[in-house]
């Protein structure tokens, strides 16, 4: 019983903390999934955005206009990766790295400092909630909106001829250029949307906690990973709609999982380890199954 | 385009491309491969393995960069052009069938992205609802019922049906150039039989300049109106097509030998 109140007093603040993972989920999404190119530079992108919204924010700059050039800066931070990739030759993971790296060091240098407060400042949510930058459920409301909003502009654009092309170049690159699609291109658009997105998701995650640390990017891809993944598995079908949404839906889902762990005495820091797991699991279960299936039918 | 640059047809000439060089791989694949295709013309390429036609066709579709020579298409150099940029001219149908067509895509987003090749594209959408029937009207004489399954993915096709939706989106729009790779030799008879005819349909019927690779002695000798053979990177020998009417199967292989054999005592 215990267990379940502790769950039920934390379900509010776990769904707007979902809500808030969501759209670097998407980030990690559109280049594992759309793109068919693991990309680590979420890790990167996710601080960058909190630390250039944070910093801007507590020079006085408004909300709109910090937003914008944090999700600049994540767009600039996956394109680099890309040409990295693209031009030099360096596998996508590598080259993600690197920039995640790098990224470190200029996070700091953006903030001036390794971590950076707002709780003297007004956010998104100071700004449409209240004072207090509202309750865990009107956050979430807050979120859901801006969600809504994301998801249908990027089911728009995934259907427009820019979108369709882009697709294609995920799909198949030697039919990509054969149909007169530079994939160069394409390529460097897609993760530049990509980074645009984990760092929309840092800096709201920066408001939302008051709060940016150069530290905050740690595990935030394979949190990105599990969301998609688990959301992938609940919704059915294939459809775009459906891999869009999955990331979403996804990372809401996860963190009633982080909740519950919590609930039942797990601490904080084994967060890391339990997701970990569920992706290695996750990734595992088509070769798991096909063994049990050999082994049944034998 | 000016009449006159249409006119001008395919014009390859002093291709060479080593691949590996300075290593002991060094491999010398094409070695001076020249000649041109009247508009409408359709040439057959025919050599044993590693003669380089494959290279060759790589060569002019822009995946493999050559060391020297130049290459024209309706009165354009475009040897230093990227891929994607000669796709405006240049469309093609691979050997393997799944690499012609994007497989998480549907068939209508297939026919979509080849409708726009060479054309800029933006934000309007992917694919306007009237194309539909333009698309139904392209699939139906395959006779294999595409034309019904427009939503569906191209993963759920076989590979013929594939190969057979790659050559409606090579020629969706009519390109200045079309090269076939041997793009029957992954299927099986039935289905290599099918997109032959689909082929020839397309290519003779809308006089479509090709160049078509094939292993086929019989295809090579009954279609076509020239016969190219390569070895070792070259083009050994070029006939038009009386001369090649007469030909038989085994007249070939002599040709071929005789060709081989006088080589090899020149070097």
């Amino acid at each position: 019983m215990d267990i379940l109140s502790t769950y039920y007093n934390l379900i509010p603040v776990s769904l707007a903390q979902g809500a808030v993972y969501a759209f670097v989920a998407i980030g990690v999404m559109i280049p594992f999934r759309l793109l068919s190119l693991p990309d680590l530079t979420a890790e990167g992108s996710f601080p960058l955005g909190a630390a250039v919204a944070a910093a801007l924010l507590a020079n006085g700059m408004g909300i709109m206009p910090a937003m914008g050039l944090a999700l600049l800066a994540g767009a600039l931070a996956g394109a680099l990766t890309a040409v990295i990739h693209v031009f030099f030759k360096v596998t996508s993971l590598l080259a993600g790295i690197i920039v995640l790296t790098m990224m470190f060091s200029i996070n700091i240098r953006v903030m001036g400092k390794p971590n950076t407060a707002l709780f003297s400042h007004d956010t998104l949510f100071t700004i449409l909630l209240n004072a207090d930058g509202g309750t865990p459920i009107t956050q979430f409301a807050v979120l859901s909106v801006m969600l809504a909003a994301l998801c249908l502009l990027l089911y728009w654009f995934l259907h427009t001829e820019l979108g369709l092309a882009l697709r294609a170049v995920g799909s198949n690159q030697t039919m990509a250029r054969a149909q007169g699609l530079s994939t160069t291109l394409y390529i460097i658009a897609g993760l530049a949307g990509a980074g645009a997105l984990a760092a929309l998701g840092g800096s709201v995650m920066a408001q939302y906690q008051s709060y940016a640390d150069v530290n905050m990017g740690v595990g935030v891809l394979v949190i990105g990973l599990a969301a998609t993944i688990l959301g992938e598995a609940i919704l059915r079908g294939s459809t775009l709609a459906r891999q869009i949404l999955a990331p979403v839906v996804g990372s809401l889902l996860y963190f009633q999982f982080v909740a519950i762990a919590l609930s039942l005495g797990f601490k904080p820091s084994d967060l890391k380890l339990l997701t970990g797991l569920f992706v290695l699991f996750a990734l595992a279960l088509p070769m798991i199954r096909s063994k049990f299936k050999r082994n049944s039918s034998r | 385009m000016t009449a006159a640059a249409k006119q001008a047809g395919v014009i390859v000439s002093g291709l060479q491309k080593t691949f590996f060089p300075g290593t002991v791989q060094e491999k010398r694949a094409l070695d001076g491969v020249s000649f041109s295709l009247a508009p409408g013309e359709f040439a057959i390429v025919i050599g044993s393995n590693g003669a380089g036609k494959s290279t060759m066709l790589n060569a002019i579709s822009g995946e493999v960069q050559v060391d020297e020579g130049t290459i024209s298409i309706a009165g354009k150099a475009i040897e230093q052009w990227p891929t994607h940029k000669r796709a405006g001219y240049i469309s093609r149908v691979f050997q393997d069938p799944m690499q012609g067509t994007a497989a998480s895509l549907t068939i209508e987003e297939n026919l979509a992205i080849s409708a726009r090749r060479g054309k800029r594209r933006s934000f309007r959408a992917g694919l306007q609802v009237a194309e539909r029937e333009e698309f139904r009207s392209a699939l139906e004489p395959l006779g294999l019922g595409l034309e019904n399954r427009l939503k569906d993915r191209v993963s759920l096709l076989s590979g013929g049906q594939r190969q057979s939706l790659t050559l409606i989106m090579a020629t969706l729009q009519a390109p200045q150039l079309l090269l076939l790779d041997e793009h029957t030799a992954a299927l099986d008879p039935r289905a290599a039989d099918m997109v032959i005819r689909s082929t020839l349909s397309a290519v003779e019927d809308r006089q479509i300049t090709t160049l078509m690779i094939t292993h086929n002695m019989e295809q090579a000798i009954a279609h076509g109106d020239r016969l190219l053979m390569m070895h070792e990177g070259r083009v050994v020998l070029d006939l038009a097509k009386d001369e090649k009417a007469k030909l038989t199967t085994a007249d070939l292989v002599t040709r071929f030998h005789d060709v081989v054999s006088d080589r090899m005592l020149l070097s």
